[in-house]
């Protein structure tokens, strides 16, 4: 028989296999995560703030309690005078004067010969190699009577020549994130700031998460009236305000340094919606087969506990913890900033923030930076979690 | 059913006198007294101190009269602002508080249960992903960064409203806005997966397909039921603005009630931390019990479930 309407086909092993790999929970879970573009954004960030924190500080030069009495309240971008090839003045906020390198790095303050209060001219000194040279500021422009209706407020004379208005603008170099009213090093101090915060939620966290399963899966395994007594602690502690625990705790141990204390107070109030989570988790779990076949060979409850149910409830689990530590972030940010939080010279980003408040207007930067680092720490985690909401719990993916 | 609200409003009460006895006895067991300064008082003056305030009595004296106060809405004397008393400052501080309180909470029910239906409407559109980076950006961002950013832009470069205080009428956009900004984020957030939930249910399907015309579908079928979740959220929110959020009043210097417990908590002043967290745990336990109430009203499946 010729028939040419049929041909034999190669044999081809890939053909015949028709399953996919058979992938584990967490392999799909990370298939999915893998998809899931915000998340891994997320990751990279967290990833990028943890090794800040971590690494960061032993790159620069300075300790987050450095302080500098010449180098106080400097901008991370220097508006310069450049009153000669290669030497650039960058004027302060409060009249002192620097010299800046052509590279951008700070390097020193001038020396205040004269100050003239009365009609506002300070005279600087500038030793430029051999000679001595002479920097006159005027600042009395549109603040005396008879000098009013300029569009500069201030004059820079140098070698006879005046200056009205900066020439340039460098990027501070020597301090990329400004300084402080104490002259220490923003970036070292965010730095370490991620440092204190995030081990501060990471801790808070961890503490949380062990005591939220535990307590949620003896009362959700239990039920009777075990839960009943114990969700209903779980519900008082819920009624209150949690930050008024915190704020009451934070005042209750006054003793020791801030960092324990936040930790201790964070530690031991968010674990109520943990405890819910577990609890719900745990009576459905625990109605199912595998529970019963491993009652039925005497498995004690707390190896049913840990080796049977929390295993299956490690989704959501994770998913929540993941979501706690922004939170922990922003308490902690939030206490500190009212004063509670870690005591000086220690750093969180919420004492940095609440430092800078009292120069905001006159110094933003000082505010921006460590704000700019508790946004992205929420977004990142607040990212992360949403993909692994979707990613280990497609029951509950959104819309 | 009149049982279940008599035992959610005893829980509640017995909740509260929890909450003070929790408060009592944390502010009593601080090792040292409320008088101990790094400059020792003098003895007698601490003496006649204790004597007025009567810390000498044994601690369940002070506790009963503590309680005894407490049912008659006497909160005693404040211990570092002398001659005023914890009542005292609840009065001057609350007016102030809920108003700016008040006015945040309709901003953000206005605001963010339409602009969450409109989001969840348009799913998937510009004008859908432009919402939820808002309201990603409004949750993620710090209360106390959106008020700073506030009072240096609109106060300190534009001058448009006044830095701190509440002297003019300007002067409450900044708190408002600022005490705005999470919750509003959040139910803008709520509102839209709960719509997007209820818009994929059977009964909008039929709905439609029984040619309902879209604006009945959405306004009369989807919305009523999608904001169930929001209305449990709207409660414990209104309360925990309305008594003020701290930061917020401390850098727009507004003089309510978180000013107050700011202060009080600096100075280590007990009496008012311990007044103002009964008040607080107590509006805010009140809160929610309306909510709960009121629940029951909006969606009978509760309080069929809740009566076993």
């Amino acid at each position: 028989m010729k028939d040419n309407r049929f041909e034999f086909l190669e044999s081809n092993i890939e053909d015949e296999e028709i399953t996919r790999p058979s992938l584990t929970y967490w392999q799909d879970a990370w298939r999915r995560l893998k998809k899931h573009k915000l998340a891994m954004i997320g990751i990279v960030l967290i990833v990028f703030i943890v090794l800040f924190g971590t690494v960061g500080p032993y790159l620069t030069p300075y300790s987050y309690s450095d302080q500098s009495n010449d180098f106080k309240n400097l901008p991370p971008r220097l508006d310069v005078f450049e009153v000669e090839e290669g030497i650039n003045l960058y004027l302060s906020n409060d009249y002192n004067m620097f010299l800046v390198l052509e590279n951008g790095k700070m390097d020193r303050k001038l020396k205040l010969d004269h100050r003239d209060a009365i009609n506002k001219v300070y005279t600087y000194l500038l030793d430029a190699g051999n000679s001595e040279e002479v920097v006159i500021l005027d600042f009395s422009y549109n603040t005396l009577k008879d000098k009013q209706g300029y569009d500069y407020n201030f004059t820079i004379e140098y070698k006879g020549e005046i200056f009205k208005y900066t020439t340039g603008s460098k990027f501070n170099m020597s301090f990329p994130f400004g300084t402080d009213d104490l002259g220490r090093d923003i970036l070292t101090r965010v730095m370490y700031g991620a440092r204190i915060s995030l081990l501060i939620a990471v801790i808070a966290t961890m503490v949380n998460l062990f005591i939220g399963v535990i307590y949620g899966s003896i009362s959700g395994f239990e039920g009777g009236r075990v839960d009943n007594i114990m969700m209903r602690i779980v519900d008082i502690i819920n009624s209150i305000p949690l930050m008024l625990y915190v704020i009451l705790l934070m005042v209750w141990f006054r003793k020791s340094d801030g960092l324990t204390n936040i930790i201790i107070a964070l530690s031991s109030v968010f674990w109520v919606g943990m405890a819910r989570l577990v609890r719900g988790q745990m009576l459905s779990l625990k109605e199912q087969e595998f529970v019963l076949a491993a009652r039925v060979i005497g498995v004690p409850k707390h190896k049913i506990i840990l080796r049977h149910l929390i295993p299956n409830a490690i989704g959501p689990i994770i998913v929540a913890m993941t979501m706690m530590i922004p939170t922990a972030v922003f308490t902690e940010a939030f206490l500190s900033f009212i004063g509670l939080g870690v005591s000086a010279p220690q750093a969180s980003w919420g004492t940095l923030a609440n430092n800078a408040l009292s120069g905001l207007i006159t110094y933003p930067y000082q505010l921006f930076f460590p704000a700019l680092a508790i946004a992205i720490t929420m977004l990142a985690f607040n990212f992360l979690g949403d993909g692994l909401r979707d990613a280990l719990d497609p029951r509950l993916r959104k819309g | 059913m009149g049982s279940y609200y008599l035992k959610r409003v005893i829980s509640s009460i017995v909740t509260i006198l929890l909450i003070a006895t929790l408060t009592f006895t944390m502010m009593h067991s601080i090792p040292g007294g409320p008088f101990t300064r790094e400059r020792p008082v003098p003895a007698e003056i601490l003496r006649s101190l204790n004597e007025k305030y009567n810390l000498d009595a044994p601690l369940y004296v002070q506790y009963f009269d503590y309680m005894k106060g407490l049912v008659t809405f006497d909160l005693g004397p404040s211990y570092s602002k002398i001659g005023t008393s914890v009542n005292d400052l609840l009065v001057a501080g609350f007016p102030t508080s809920a108003k700016i309180g008040l006015m945040a909470s309709v901003l953000i029910i206005i605001l963010g249960i339409p602009v969450g239906i409109i989001s969840a409407l348009k799913q998937n559109k510009p004008i859908d992903y432009f919402v939820m980076f808002m309201a990603t950006l409004g949750v993620t961002v710090p209360s106390f960064v959106v008020a700073t950013l506030i009072i240096y832009f609109f106060a300190g470069k534009l001058g448009w409203i006044p830095s701190f205080g509440l002297t003019s009428p300007l002067g409450y956009i900044g708190p408002v806005i600022a005490l705005t900004g999470y919750s509003l984020s959040f139910v803008a957030r709520l509102t839209r997966s709960s719509m997007l939930e209820v818009l994929r249910q059977d009964y909008i399907r039929t709905a439609r397909a029984n040619g309902l015309k879209e604006f009945s579908v959405i306004g009369k079928h989807a919305v009523k039921n999608a904001l169930i979740p929001v209305v449990t959220y709207i409660g414990p929110m209104i309360a925990a603005i309305l008594t003020g959020s701290f930061v917020v009043e401390k850098i727009f210097a507004v003089p309510g009630m978180g000013r107050y417990y700011v202060e009080s908590v600096t100075n280590r002043d007990y009496t008012t931390i311990m007044g103002m967290t009964v008040f607080y745990a107590a509006f805010y336990i009140v809160m929610v019990l309306f909510v709960d109430i009121a629940y029951g009203f909006i969606d009978p499946r509760i309080r069929l479930g809740k009566e076993k």
